[in-house]
């Protein structure tokens, strides 16, 4: 099965280590979000999939197999810099990294063709890059990483300087391609866009792993679970303190702040137990057990160790 | 599919729509055109002996001026002057080049010159005068004298490849035409493949295509295709040449004749020196485009060009120069030396080939040098390139890009 592999991977620039420890596993047909702050080691991870970087220590390996120069081919990137060659057409632009990546003609025209139809940028096809907006400049350089069908695409920050309305297009291309079966790895600021797009996370920070699994696994291992208990009375909250091990927590955004009790819990506390209690205490109007969002837990991780 | 076939069109295609390949080409064919041009034209222009004022007894200045007559025009004859002669008095007297003050002690005859251009004044006046010298310390008739000390040389080429001076002279041209052209071609391609290099690094595209193709691959081709450019430039500045000369024999009568020596020291190059020609012309460019595609992957922004390209310009200026010396003297040991060392000897062999004819060995031994020179800068380029192409920042000290080459 074709999965991509990295195994205890390492580098350092001089006495600065970019990458100290990384290992994680993408299995074929997942959409892998990387995550982690500015300088946790995203990009020279990225860089080292394509041999742009070569690591330290460590193996990376696609199919069980190194990376070479003709597993690359079957590769689509999109880099963090963007860059297009300026005075080329978007369609012969397209159509020549379609070549670069092994399309032969006809195929690379009819490629370029369904892709600037598929981006909406048949309008662009004969302008010259340097004539488009950023947005669309980016649009054309996704283009550029998948018109060759890869079977596994890197995007490193794919939504920055898109409008709404772009980022809609973008968005939607990659969840036709992640239901195509194409495998994906996103790096990404923007969590509430791939939260949903991707099923597998990995969340590193200075240069090592923190957090990986699905959205389930990262929350099952969450060592804290929110609850939020409406009204906010006296009696009630007076239950909540007694639990061992609580912590009195912000109710999140929309759920109201003068007359919601908020408290962060241990996991595997028996909330049915809890609900019991307060139930007794008082009138209870809301009892919500709230899992952490993808956010919450990419703020504490990354947090804890940046 | 060869992705090496792929960079190289799409580079080759860049390159013949890039503004210095262009302006380059159409400036060197004008310049090809001209200097090709020039000798006919000049050729037609009648060529008036400068004038000059002799000052002397009538006699003296009288037999000098007829002993002079092939070279200068004496536009007056005086038996002396009031004053020191000025550029005021040269322009009175016909705007003559020099006043000539001419006498006779026991000592001999003496000139005093007194020259508008000092430097320019010709020294065939001293041997044009030296018959008569003789002929006043002998009795002797100046014709007679004359007669005598003029000794017919004939100048043949001991090794057979040129039938005569004129020919060996042509070749010389030839020579220096053809080291001009590759310089002119060299500093063009610079320009190129450093701007290529400098777009896909500071727009960022260079991330993309070594995630694709290696670096060496992606130099090799950029590469072949500024070859491929500088071939074609050559080519056309050739024929340009060959055309603008024909049309020029076909319609000027006078230049019939002087195209007929020309032609004939061209023919005198053998084919397999015009192939050694080439030889040199492609290893040349292929060792500066390495070390130039190189320098510009550690630039940030194309501001900083110049200063990438000023160390790999000197090797360009002193092949050159040393190059000029060969057209001179083709058969120095150190010229000889030159033209075995890399990115030197593809101008000097240059010159050394089309000047005089060089022993086969040495042009294979330098080609085998040259050619491996070539392969050593494209393996150390491409190391270069590849570090230099993922360096952003502040441009790289030497000491960093030795570092990075380390790892």
């Amino acid at each position: 099965m074709q999965s991509l592999v990295l195994s205890g991977v390492a580098r350092s620039f001089g006495s600065t280590a970019a990458v100290r420890d990384i290992s994680f596993t993408v299995r074929a047909g997942a959409t892998f979000g990387l995550l982690g702050p500015n300088g946790a080691g995203k990009t020279t991870t990225m860089r080292m999939i394509f041999g742009i970087i070569v690591p330290d220590h460590g193996e990376i390996t696609w199919d069980g197999g190194p990376i070479d120069t003709d597993v690359r081919m079957r590769f689509g990137y999109l880099p963090e810099e963007r860059g297009l060659y300026g005075g080329m057409r978007v369609r012969d632009q397209i159509a020549y990294f379609g070549r670069l990546h092994g399309l032969r003609s006809p195929s690379d025209r009819a490629s370029t063709e369904r892709w600037l139809t598929r981006l909406d940028l048949e309008w662009a096809a004969n302008m010259r890059c340097s004539e488009l907006s950023k947005g669309n400049q980016q649009k054309v350089q996704f283009a550029c990483a998948v018109v060759h069908a890869p079977e596994l695409v890197v995007l490193d920050e794919p939504f920055t300087g898109l409008d709404p309305a772009n980022a809609d297009v973008i968005l939607k291309v990659l969840r036709e391609l992640a239901q195509e079966g194409v495998t994906l790895i996103l790096s990404t600021h923007q969590l509430w866009q791939i939260q949903e797009l991707c099923d597998t996370f990995c969340i590193i920070a200075a240069g090592m792993v923190r957090a990986s699994g699905t959205l389930a696994e990262l929350r099952a291992s969450w060592p804290e679970r929110r609850i939020e208990v409406e009204p906010a009375e006296p009696a009630l909250r007076r239950v909540l303190d007694a639990l061992p091990g609580v912590r009195a927590g912000s109710p999140l955004p929309g759920n109201g702040v003068a007359n919601v009790l908020a408290y962060d819990i241990p996991a595997g506390t028996d909330t049915a137990s809890i609900l019991r209690r307060l139930v007794a205490a008082g009138d209870v109007t809301r009892f919500e057990q709230i899992e952490p969002s993808l956010q919450e837990i990419y703020a504490r991780t990354t947090g804890a160790h940046a | 599919m060869n992705r090496t076939g792929v960079i190289f069109a799409a580079e080759f295609a860049r390159r013949m729509h890039s503004r210095p390949f262009l302006i380059g080409t159409v400036l060197g064919a004008l310049s090809i055109v001209v200097t090709t041009l020039l000798p006919f034209v000049l050729s037609g222009i009648p060529n008036e002996r400068p004038g000059v004022v002799l000052i002397g007894q009538p006699a003296l200045t009288s037999a000098v001026q007829a002993l002079i007559a092939n070279d200068y025009t004496t536009v007056d004859r005086r038996s002396h002057l009031d004053a020191v002669p000025n550029l005021q008095f040269l322009r009175s007297e016909h705007d003559a080049v020099a006043a000539i003050i001419i006498e006779r002690d026991g000592a001999g005859i003496r000139a005093l010159v007194y020259a508008r251009e000092p430097a320019a004044f010709g020294l065939t006046f001293g041997r044009d005068v030296a018959p008569l010298e003789a002929a006043l310390a002998t009795g002797v008739p100046v014709g007679d004298i004359k007669r005598h000390v003029v000794v017919p040389v004939t100048i043949r080429d001991a090794g057979g490849r040129f039938a005569n001076v004129t020919s060996a002279r042509a070749a010389k041209g030839v020579a220096f035409l053809s080291i001009i052209l590759l310089y002119v071609a060299i500093l063009i391609n610079a320009q190129v493949i450093m701007s290529s290099v400098a777009e896909e690094k500071t727009s960022r595209i260079a991330e993309l295509l070594v995630a694709t193709v290696e670096p060496s691959q992606l130099l090799t081709a950029k590469v072949l295709a500024s070859a491929a450019g500088g071939l074609f430039q050559l080519l056309v500045w050739v024929l340009l040449g060959a055309a603008s000369s024909r049309i020029v024999v076909a319609l000027v009568p006078h230049a019939q004749a002087l195209a007929h020596s020309n032609t004939a020291s061209a023919i005198s190059i053998p084919p397999g020196e015009i192939v050694a020609f080439f030889a040199f012309f492609l290893v040349g460019f292929a060792q500066y485009s390495v070390l130039y595609a190189a320098a510009a992957s550690l630039i940030n922004r194309t501001e900083d060009l110049g200063a990438v390209a000023g160390p790999v310009l000197i090797p360009v200026l002193a092949g050159f120069l040393v190059a000029e010396f060969a057209v001179a003297y083709p058969a120095n040991p150190w010229i000889v030396a030159c033209s075995e060392i890399p990115l030197l000897s593809p101008f000097v062999m240059f010159s050394r080939i089309a000047a005089s004819g060089v022993p086969p060995w040495q042009i294979a031994l330098s080609l085998a040098i040259n050619t491996a020179a070539a392969v050593g800068f494209a393996l150390l380029a491409g190391r270069i390139y590849r570090v230099g192409l993922l360096l952003y920042g502040r441009p790289p000290t030497l000491r960093q890009v030795l570092r990075a080459l380390r790892t």
